[in-house]
């Protein structure tokens, strides 16, 4: 409710103030054009990520120093913390940093906001920056508008300074102007309470504009012209730096637990620096009067020494928290564990069996057939078929009928975890089981499983190729993609089913399994053959655009794999218990090319 | 025949690779005895079908049934001559 009335609110606000005072709208008139300043030069950065960034990335964060270094460098130069932060984020959950070095990177980049206020107070607020920022923007625009990437966000970064600039110049024209007719002065607030109130003042702004940066110029152009009073100033300046943790926070949420670790991190750091710097600022403004005398600042030159006040509490903020580091890494993996995907772990298989080759051999031939059963299901559900209707037990042509709906999953996540899992699982005790005694014939059966597996998994993963222009089938209204799509479901659906039928087979009987999937063998074949020399008709006939048709030819090749991929793992694994028969079949059932053979004889009188 | 051959036969009728040979050729020839009377069956049953479809899908089994039998002969000739060439 709140969260759908705050943007009128804002609106409605922000209008009555326009129409209230000309000023105010030249100071919002340059928060937003440094708003926009700064996404277009975060814009620009992101276009020279994917290779230099992360090489740079990875050489300069090797250790807590190093990594802190890197953090002030890079704000300092990106003027943006907040960008730094959510880069760091994506780096730490992409794997390429370490916990400690993302935080080294953080503390660092807090220091390198500095260099941003003193930017401003000792340069920013003397110099019509409205006059460089003329031509950065035209420039910029120019170099954006180029093909080749690098100029491309050249162009950003230029155009995105020249926005920042004639921000503060738009800020600093509203607060001289506004500074001649009110005096904000006036509501200056003294003691422990004004330093919360305005403290609070610079959360909400940062928050609000989602910038550290643009609250501090903000502060630092009301300060110049005397619009508030040095002590609030400083407060704010302390808010702003726990309210720029919300852009972290944010880019955290869409991340993993090591974003989030970091996220609070950052807002523990930031949180602490603040409660030191508002708890001491009577005696910090002592300090940064003595710094500032040191370093020739003026005593009536408060710009410049909030610059000092802001970098003196984020260095005391590093002091204190660098020796705590270790604790609240530690302190974060505990509060925040991993969670481990939930993968697929064997039933059928452990260590003590690796010993005892026949009973090792035995449980693999279960865990494959558990792998297999599992595949059933990934398969049928990237097929969008109800697990319910396909273990109805009907033929596949009901099967097929009754699943128009799309199931919408993430096959890929569950090959991972469930194919993928189980399947190294069985691979890795195959190989200790095999190295170390299994020899000869089961040797050759262990193999024979190992191979079955395999052809499982290529099996999912045919499915997984065939679901994408499956399901955008499926969604279409085109009756002919509809039909063939459900041709190729069928086909996958019936040889489930026959190899499900074989299954129960009792043993003896005189049609031995690896035979009788031959007849399948050769109606997959056919019907193959039938649907892709059905597609130059169709797209003759108009029936089916090219770009279509051409999937449908790759998915047609990907259905045929995942047919004969099954029957593969089916006839190793369901086929005589005895192995020397289970030879023999398999030594005479037809392979691609026989079936092919036999497809290409004319019909009447069979082979004598 | 000498001593020296004698006891090369028998050490190769002991051997457990030639145990394992005849294991499959014999299981090779159940197959292939499985076969055959299923190649009957299904020649007995088109003789009295009329049905065309059910004619149709008889003839492919059978050109299956067919092909099973010629690569099970071929393996078994092969077995066959591989046993006989065994020093």
């Amino acid at each position: 409710m709140f969260r759908r009335l705050l943007l009128p609110i804002i609106f409605l606000t922000l209008g009555y103030g326009f129409w209230l005072s000309e000023e105010f709208k030249t100071i919002a008139a340059g928060v937003a054009v440094f708003l926009f300043g700064m996404i277009s030069l975060e814009e620009g950065f992101k276009t020279f990520t994917g290779g230099t960034l992360e090489k740079i990335l990875r050489k300069s964060t090797s250790n807590t120093p190093k990594s802190m270094l890197f953090g002030v460098v890079t704000t300092s130069i990106m003027q943006s913390s907040s960008l730094v932060s959510v880069i760091t984020i994506s780096f730490l959950s992409a794997g390429l940093l370490e916990l400690t070095s993302a935080i080294g990177i953080i503390f660092g980049a807090n220091l390198g906001t500095t260099t941003g206020a003193w930017l401003v107070a000792g340069f920013g607020l003397k110099v019509n920056l409205s006059a460089y920022a003329m031509p950065m923007l035209v420039f910029g625009v120019i170099l954006m508008f180029q093909q080749a990437r690098h100029l491309k966000g050249s162009g950003y970064v230029l155009a995105g300074l020249g926005f920042l600039f004639l921000g503060i110049h738009y800020m600093k024209e509203g607060f001289d102007t506004f500074g001649q007719g009110i005096n904000l002065a006036e509501y200056a607030m003294t003691g422990y309470g004004g330093v919360f109130a305005f403290a609070g003042i610079g959360i909400l702004a940062t928050v609000v504009m989602q910038s550290s940066h643009a609250t501090l110029v903000l502060t630092l152009t009301a300060l110049a012209a005397q619009q508030i009073s040095y002590e609030n100033a400083l407060a704010i300046a302390i808010g702003s730096n726990i309210g720029t943790t919300i852009t972290a926070i944010i880019g955290a949420l869409g991340s993993g637990v090591n974003g989030r670790r970091l996220a609070v991190a950052h807002l523990v750091f930031n949180l602490s620096t603040g409660l030191i710097a508002i708890l001491g600022i009577f005696q910090l403004i002592i300090v940064v009067s003595w710094i500032s005398s040191r370093l020739g600042i003026t005593a009536d030159n408060y710009t410049l020494q909030l610059a000092v006040f802001h970098s003196l509490f984020n260095i005391i903020g590093i002091i204190v928290m660098l020796p705590l580091m270790g604790l609240l890494v530690k302190l974060l993996e505990k509060l925040m564990p991993i969670e481990e995907p939930e993968i697929e772990r064997p039933m059928y298989l452990n260590e003590s069996l690796e010993e005892v080759p026949d009973a090792a051999t035995e449980a693999v031939r279960n865990e494959t057939i558990r792998l297999y059963d599992i595949a059933v299901d990934v398969i049928t559900n990237g097929l969008s078929i109800q697990r319910e209707v396909f273990q109805s037990g009907k033929k596949a042509r009901y099967v097929i009928r009754k699943s128009k709906e799309v199931i919408d999953n993430d096959i890929e996540d569950l090959y991972e975890r469930k194919i993928k899992a189980l399947y190294g699982a069985i691979v890795e005790f195959i190989i200790h089981t095999r190295g170390g005694y299994a020899k000869g014939a089961l040797k050759e059966e262990l193999n024979a499983l190992r191979g079955a597996g395999q052809h499982v998994v290529e099996a999912v993963k045919g499915v997984k190729h065939l679901r994408k222009n499956l399901l955008r089938a499926l969604k279409s209204d085109n009756v002919y993609l509809i039909k063939e799509y459900n041709k190729l479901r069928f086909l996958i659906v019936r040889v489930l089913r026959e190899i499900e039928a074989s299954r129960g087979t009792p043993e003896g009987d005189t049609q031995v399994i690896p035979l009788q999937l031959d007849p399948l063998k050769l109606e997959i074949e056919e019907k193959i053959n039938t649907i892709s020399s059905g597609l130059d008709r169709s797209i003759r006939k108009n029936l089916v655009n090219v770009r279509s048709a051409t999937s449908l030819m790759n998915d047609i090749s990907y259905c045929k794999d995942t047919c004969w991929d099954l029957i593969e793992a089916g006839l190793v694994l369901f086929s005589s218990s005895d192995r020397v028969d289970q030879n023999a079949e398999q030594s005479v059932a037809l392979d691609e090319h026989e079936i092919a053979a036999i497809i290409e004889t004319p019909h009447g009188e069979p082979q004598p | 025949m000498s001593v020296k051959s004698l006891l090369e036969k028998l050490n190769i009728l002991l051997s457990e690779e030639h145990r394992e040979q005849l294991a499959k050729y014999k299981s090779l020839k159940k197959v292939l005895r499985a076969l055959r009377r299923e190649k009957a069956a299904l020649k007995e049953s088109l003789a009295t079908t009329e049905d065309e479809a059910a004619r149709k899908d008889i003839e492919s089994r059978l050109k299956i049934v067919s092909a099973q039998r010629k690569k099970g002969l071929n393996v078994l000739k092969k077995l066959k001559s591989e046993r006989n060439n065994k020093p």
